[in-house]
């Protein structure tokens, strides 16, 4: 049972506060949430803290803390799904989540959290459901325009660096819909999976993991049943066959309750009845582990030379991409954490398009674009001041000094899926009056978790 | 000044100005003015004076200028409450609107002002609103019933809305379902004893019904709801599993762990050697490796949880090791968290792999991890013996890399490594010492010299290494290391060494203020000094090899813990009332216990046949320092009782009896001292153990006491290093005691015996030592009747009788729990007289009586009636309605609690049904068993 929920901004001011049950502390609680929040030694997990009996959960969303304080024995993984769904919900309601339009819709965000806790008890954190209850419309500072699709990033994948500016229609409220009746006749169905891969050193693959979502975002006006055709090869689990190749297999699903599953099994169809009006939810999530069916994205040849006695430092990296020709990886950052006090740096690159810098004590390399099937490399010179030791090794060894590595890559691969799972189709099973077809946009898309590789 | 002036100024002004929108005629100005008002009041500005004005725009039509000044009421209403009392009749009003959405919200709001007064006003809508057509009604006013239990306990109970609230657990809306179950849940747990939450096979079947349709929120309050159900068998625990392993795989981390909750509880009470029971340890695997894929945040909470999963089933992720290895970018609490549950999953099969992730860790830049890998090693070269060499090399290596803080933990690892296997790695010292000069960590200081005191004499230059430690002797935070460390040195050298150790001693005795340092100094000068073979004894006596896992969860807390899985205290691995302020919420829950099929299938030897479920052996593993009470009394005669006064007198008799009736049993191993322990001041010298002789001879002898089971193990010899103690509880002639029977399995002769109790709900204590008067040798019975008083310390058990018993003999000692049947406290007085029986019935609440069925016991009153008096219940009276028997039966404990009973038998029918009443409730359940066990035999 939550006592109270609050939104700070980053710098700690509340910008929202809630209490369900007439707690005693008042709106000191956020000022010591923020005050123990800072004060945390670095080993210590900021997830859960305690203070007199007060429990407080957090989770940090756009640059905004979103705390639920307790003082019960609750659930910490409702507590946390709660606050990602709020995280979501808000977003929707707003137009997206940040400081600004959180303060701008302070009714509206409180009339929100008014039907989704009750006593601190959760209702709903259905988009759906809620848009029964709420009054409020949501102030949204600029216009927006659908049809800016220029810059279609992928509504809901977030890679690592390149923050996609959400597209225009994600950053569209749910609510102020209301009057435009005609624009919105879309669906978006995202196939995202997350890689994360470690390599040894010695170039052996020691755990390799896809965590894939399919996500779906439909503006159409009427709710009727749509269904999502899913590569026919895809097995769950390990002895599930299917097909006459090695077919597409991941060890464990789990779809949104609102998925019927009756031509799962026979014909890997997924069956959604879609609420009227916008909506936006992950239609199923899978993971597997350990077995590819394509070979890694990206290997790394690294070379490292060390002079212990000069400090010089070199190190040699030759990145190959295994993609297919056709495909290509973008975004691509290679970061390497290098030995203490590096101070210079000196590089060759092999093409003119790449950066490479020194930054917070590591190498940054940039690769804009990367085509399946090419080889780039780098070669870093670098000085290491000694360690205060004697310099009784002075020769030039092979052996890594301490602090260098692992390399870790983060990329986006898109039109690419590394469990191989492809959406066949994605049909509607209604007409809406008077208009054309919808425009239905399924995008598959594949980015870096953690790629790390050993050096 | 003037600022402050200013200030103030434009506030009245801002005030001002938005009164004047609040009474604006246009509804779109009001509503933005509201709007205002709420946003000032969340940024902290004191927007108060506008309350009468916010009020005045309540009663409008509009639905979203309403929410708004709800929100504001809300906000307000306490600070004012006389102002709120204003708005009460709007509140009234609304609660009987056409459109549910206001009817929800007005008794939403009403419930949230948190104001004595307005109560008494919210009881009437309230009631409609529980009976309302609309489930969005119904389950905004459940939950409401939960808020004014909160403001005014005794008038939700006055009022009935309590009974209404348990109706709602049947609605057809599972939305509602789940909010009642939410309050009834909360309001449970501020009266412990209420009942309230009543859940029974039918209930349970509903709530199961109802998790299938409601929302992912409504799903974890009935989860968690059932997670507190206890099933009456394995049959039902395994259907209610089946019905719960969906859940596993839902979208909703908190639905996953709620449902791992109930199912690892419920799995206590399944068969090992079930099918389902693999099946169901497989099914657990896959939800919690995926929890690892959330975010940092959810996953930290996951790996708790595992931690205490992994120590209590390790055989669930046994083959999920490498889902724990940590990857680069987790933020540092989540790397230790994974880091430390890889140790625990750390066996032979995998520790290689483990090793080369661990060393790798160990060469990354946080310093905090490195640190945490390379203790991590060492931790693994203790657990897993196999390993050990190949971890002291990686050890080595990494000494080798010179970087200090590593050599430094590593050196304190390494110590513990010498310590679990001793004579085996010193070969590494010489390495060790070529690092001293760049230890400044005291701990790592204290290990290394730990180390040179402890092989002082495979190390050449010993007393110059530890005379280079000596010279900062004052600045020393290991001061108290260094002096033991020179005394063993010079025990082992001393020809050499003798100035250092007078050095040393000296400066800890003279020159020091720490009183832990002087008083150790002078115990070694004063023991050098008088007898060094006594110091080489004491100082070098042999140390016992260090445990396995130093830090596991001690068993009986991990148990607890395990009922907690999904909560905060799995987050802190407390139980919850070591963290929840004012003790709400804070029922202790314990792991349903085995049955009787399952753990003969574990430990066949342990489970005779046909022996009662709940007298199964509870053998709490001797490790672990959180027994607290148990360990803190020290095992010698029991402080309790007035028998202990005649007790010295009596040792003498006790041997002359004892020899006595030896020599008369003669050929027998059966040696039968009980009589000689039964203590003479209890006026029955041939108390029990005579008894017991006659009914060994003659199997009748029943009128003479109450009801006595056969011997259960209590302990095994497997886990009592071959001692074996079986036993059972009697009651004669007003005093009790607990009959034993120690075997000795051992291959070795057992002697010193003692006895001693853990605090129980009842007082038992042992009223006499335990006497074993001749050394117990191997394959040797001995059989013991043990006086029990009940004047011993109370504390609550779980379940009530529960007796935790602790056995020492000179090998080890040992504990076991064990449950007694609760009519050994039935007492000889406990008839009452009719007319107070009557007035006592009628004088008990309701509440407090419980129903009962007896199965299969073709009884008639009459031979009822007599065998129930042989042990203590007695009849007060006897009626016979439409056919049917009615006893009217009276008992009392041996603490004053009266127990009344009627028990109505119909002839020709194997059950009879037994309704309790009494004053304390929580007995009846035990008073049943009592009642079946002597009806039954």
């Amino acid at each position: 049972m939550i006592s109270q929920f609050f939104i700070l901004s980053s710098k700690g001011d509340p910008l929202i506060y809630k209490d369900f049950r007439g707690d005693s502390g008042g709106r000191d609680v956020a000022e010591l949430f923020y005050r123990k929040l800072t004060g945390l030694p670095g080993d210590e997990s900021p997830v859960v803290m305690h203070h007199h009996g007060r429990h407080f959960i957090h989770i940090r969303h756009s640059g905004l803390y979103l705390v639920v304080t307790t003082s019960e024995n609750v659930s910490p993984f409702s507590l946390l799904e709660l606050l990602s769904r709020l995280a979501t919900l808000l977003g929707d309601y707003c137009g997206s989540l940040g400081e600004g339009t959180i303060s701008r819709n302070v009714a509206l965000v409180y009339e929100l959290l008014d039907e989704v806790l009750d006593y601190g008890y959760v209702q709903t954190t259905s988009t759906e459901m809620l848009r029964n209850f709420i009054q409020t419309e949501a102030v949204v500072s600029k216009p927006f325009s659908l049809f800016d699709l220029s810059s279609v990033g992928l509504f809901g994948a977030e890679t690592q660096q390149s923050k996609v500016a959400p597209s225009s229609a994600a950053s569209r409220p749910v609510l102020s819909s209301r009057s435009d009746q005609s624009q919105k006749n879309e669906v978006f169905l995202d196939v995202v999976e997350r890689l994360s891969v470690l390599i040894a050193s010695n170039g052996s693959l020691l755990k390799v993991d896809v965590q894939g979502e399919i996500r779906l975002k439909s503006f159409l006006p009427s709710g009727s049943e749509m269904r999502i055709g899913l590569t026919e090869e895809f097995c769950v689990g390990k002895s599930e066959l299917r097909g006459y190749g090695p077919g597409i297999r991941v060890d464990e699903v789990s779809f949104h309750s609102s998925v019927n599953l009756d031509e799962f099994e026979s014909h890997r169809i997924l069956r959604l009845q879609p609420p009227q009006g916008e909506v936006r939810l992950t239609v199923m999530r899978y993971q597997l582990s350990d077995d590819l069916p394509s070979p890694l994205p990206f290997r790394l040849f690294p070379s490292v030379q060390w002079d212990r006695g000069s400090g010089r430092l070199q190190v040699y990296l030759k990145l190959r991409c295994d993609l297919l020709s056709k495909s290509q990886a973008l975004n691509v950052r290679l970061h390497l954490p290098l030995p203490r006090g590096v101070v210079s740096l000196s590089q060759e690159l092999s093409s003119p398009e790449q950066k490479a810098e020194l930054a917070e004590g590591a190498l940054r390399w940039d690769l804009p674009r990367v085509q399946g099937g090419s080889q780039l490399s780098g070669l870093f010179q670098m000085d290491v001041p000694g360690p205060p030791g004697p310099p009784s090794h002075g020769l030039s060894t092979s052996a890594s000094p301490l602090g260098l590595g692992p390399a870790s890559l983060s990329f986006e691969l898109p039109r690419h899926t590394c469990s191989g799972l492809q959406v066949r189709f994605l049909r509607l099973a209604f007409r809406p009056c008077g208009n054309a077809n919808p425009h239905k946009w399924v995008r598959h898309l594949s980015h870096s978790d953690a790629y790390v590789i050993r050096i | 000044m003037t600022d402050s002036k200013y200030f103030t100024t434009t506030k009245k002004g801002e005030i001002f100005e938005l009164k004047a929108e609040l009474n604006s005629d246009k509804k779109e100005k009001k509503k933005e003015a509201v709007k205002k008002v709420i946003a000032s009041m969340t940024v902290g500005k004191d927007v108060s004076a506008l309350f009468p004005d916010v009020v005045n725009c309540m009663q409008t039509d509009n639905l979203e200028l309403k929410k708004l000044v709800y929100l504001y009421l809300m906000n307000y209403a306490k600070s004012q409450p006389d102002m709120a009392i204003m708005a009460v009749n709007t509140f009234v009003k609304d609660c009987e609107d056409p459109n549910p959405l206001i009817r929800a919200l007005a008794v939403r709001t009403m419930g949230c002002i948190r104001v004595d007064k307005i109560t008494e006003y919210l009881c009437e809508p309230l009631r409609k609103c529980l009976k309302d057509e609309d489930p969005y009604v119904r389950k905004t006013a459940a939950v409401c019933v939960a808020k004014l239990h909160d403001i005014n306990a005794q008038l939700v109970e006055d009022q009935g809305f309590l009974d209404t609230l348990k109706d709602l657990i049947s609605d057809s809306n599972p939305m509602v379902v789940a909010n009642a179950v939410a309050a009834l849940s909360e309001i449970a747990e501020s009266h412990p004893s209420s009942n309230l939450l009543d859940l029974n096979p039918q209930s349970i079947n509903k709530l199961l019904t109802a998790l299938n349709e409601c929302t992912e929120w409504g799903q974890i309050f009935i989860l968690d709801c059932l997670a507190n159900y206890m099933p009456k068998d394995d049959r039902e625990a395994q259907s209610i599993c089946e019905r719960v392993t969906p859940r596993l795989s839902h979208a909703n981390s908190a639905v996953v762990l709620s449902a791992v909750k109930v199912l690892m509880k419920f799995m206590e009470m399944l068969s090992k050697d079930l099918d389902y029971y693999g099946t169901l340890l497989k099914k657990l695997a896959p939800p919690l490796v995926t929890l690892l894929s959330a975010e940092p945040e959810l996953q930290y909470v996951a790996l708790r949880n595992i931690n205490l999963i992994v120590q209590k089933r390790p055989e669930i992720l046994k083959h999920e090791m490498k889902v724990f290895f940590v990857k680069y970018n987790d933020p540092i609490y989540v790397k230790l968290e994974k880091l430390d549950i890889m140790i625990r999953l750390a066996s032979q099969a995998n520790i290689a792999q483990v090793l080369a992730e661990l060393k790798e860790y160990a060469t990354e830049v946080d310093v905090d991890f490195v640190r945490k890998a390379v203790r991590a090693i060492g931790r693994c070269a203790i657990k897993v013996e196999q390993s050990a060499e190949r971890c002291v090399s990686t050890l080595l290596d990494l000494i080798q890399t010179k970087v200090n803080y590593v050599v430094q933990e590593a050196i304190v690892v390494i110590k513990d490594i010498f310590r679990k296997y001793p004579n085996k790695y010193e070969s590494v010292i010489a390495t060790l010492c070529e690092n001293l000069d760049s230890l400044d960590e005291p701990e790592a200081r204290a290990a290394m010299i730990w180390i040179v005191g402890e092989y002082a004499e495979r190390i050449d230059n010993a007393d110059e290494l530890l005379e280079s430690f000596l010279e900062g002797f004052h600045d020393e935070s290991t001061q108290l290391q260094l002096l033991t460390a020179i005394v063993k040195l010079f025990l082992k050298k001393p020809t050499e060494t003798q100035e250092l150790v007078q050095q040393v001693l000296s400066l800890a005795t003279q020159d020091s203020d720490n009183p832990d340092l002087r008083d150790r100094g002078y115990i070694y000068w004063r023991l050098l000094s008088t007898d060094p073979v006594a110091a080489k004894e004491v100082v070098l006596a042999e140390k016992p090899l260090i445990s396995e896992e130093t830090d596991l969860i001690e068993p009986t807390l991990l148990d607890e813990l395990i009922c907690y899985i999904g909560t905060l205290a799995s987050v802190y691995h407390k139980p919850p009332s070591a963290f929840v302020e004012g003790g709400r919420g804070v029922v202790h829950k314990s792991l349903p216990p085995r049955t009787a099929s399952s753990e003969s299938a574990e430990s066949p030897e342990t489970a005779p046949t046909g022996a009662p479920p709940g007298e199964q052996p509870d053998v709490i593993p001797a490790q672990g320092d959180l027994l607290g009470d148990l360990l803190n009394l020290d095992l010698g005669p029991p402080v309790s009782g007035p028998p202990l006064a005649t007790s010295s007198v009596q040792m003498g008799a006790v041997d002359l009896l004892g020899g006595g009736l030896d020599s008369l049993i003669g050929g027998t191993n059966f040696v039968a001292p009980p009589t000689a322990a039964v203590p003479a001041n209890l006026g029955a010298p041939i108390g029990s153990g005579l008894s017991d002789l006659f009914d060994l001879t003659s199997g009748v002898g029943t009128l003479s006491g109450s009801y006595v089971a056969p011997k259960a193990v209590w302990l095994p010899a497997m886990k009592a290093k071959g001692l074996e103690i079986s036993g059972t509880f009697t009651r004669q002639v007003g005093s009790i005691s607990m009959d034993l029977q120690l075997t000795n399995k051992a291959l070795q002769v057992m002697t010193d015996f003692a006895i001693q109790f853990n605090r129980n709900s009842f007082g038992l204590a042992p009223a006499a030592p335990l006497q074993v008067h001749a050394p117990l040798s191997p394959n040797q019975t001995v059989e013991i009747s043990l006086p029990l008083s009940t004047v011993g310390s109370v504390m609550k058990m779980e379940p009530l009788n529960n007796l935790q018993v602790a056995v020492k003999n000179n090998i080890d000692v040992f504990y076991f729990s064990t449950l007694y049947p609760l009519h050994i406290l039935f007492v000889e007085d406990g008839k009452m007289d009719r007319q107070m029986f009557l007035a006592t019935w009628k004088d008990i609440p309701n509440e407090n009586e419980a129903q009962f069925q007896i199965r299969d016991c073709p009884l008639n009153a009459e031979a009822a009636s007599s065998k129930l008096q042989s042990s203590n219940i007695f009849t007060v009276a006897k009626r016979n309605v439409e056919g049917q028997d009615m006893l009217y039966q009276s008992l009392k404990l041996t603490n004053g609690i009266w127990v009344l009973a009627e028990l109505r038998i119909q002839p020709g029918n194997p059950s009879c049904t037994l309704s309790l009443k009494c004053r304390a409730p929580e007995v009846s359940q035990h008073v049943y068993q009592a009642y079946e066990t002597i009806l039954k035999n």
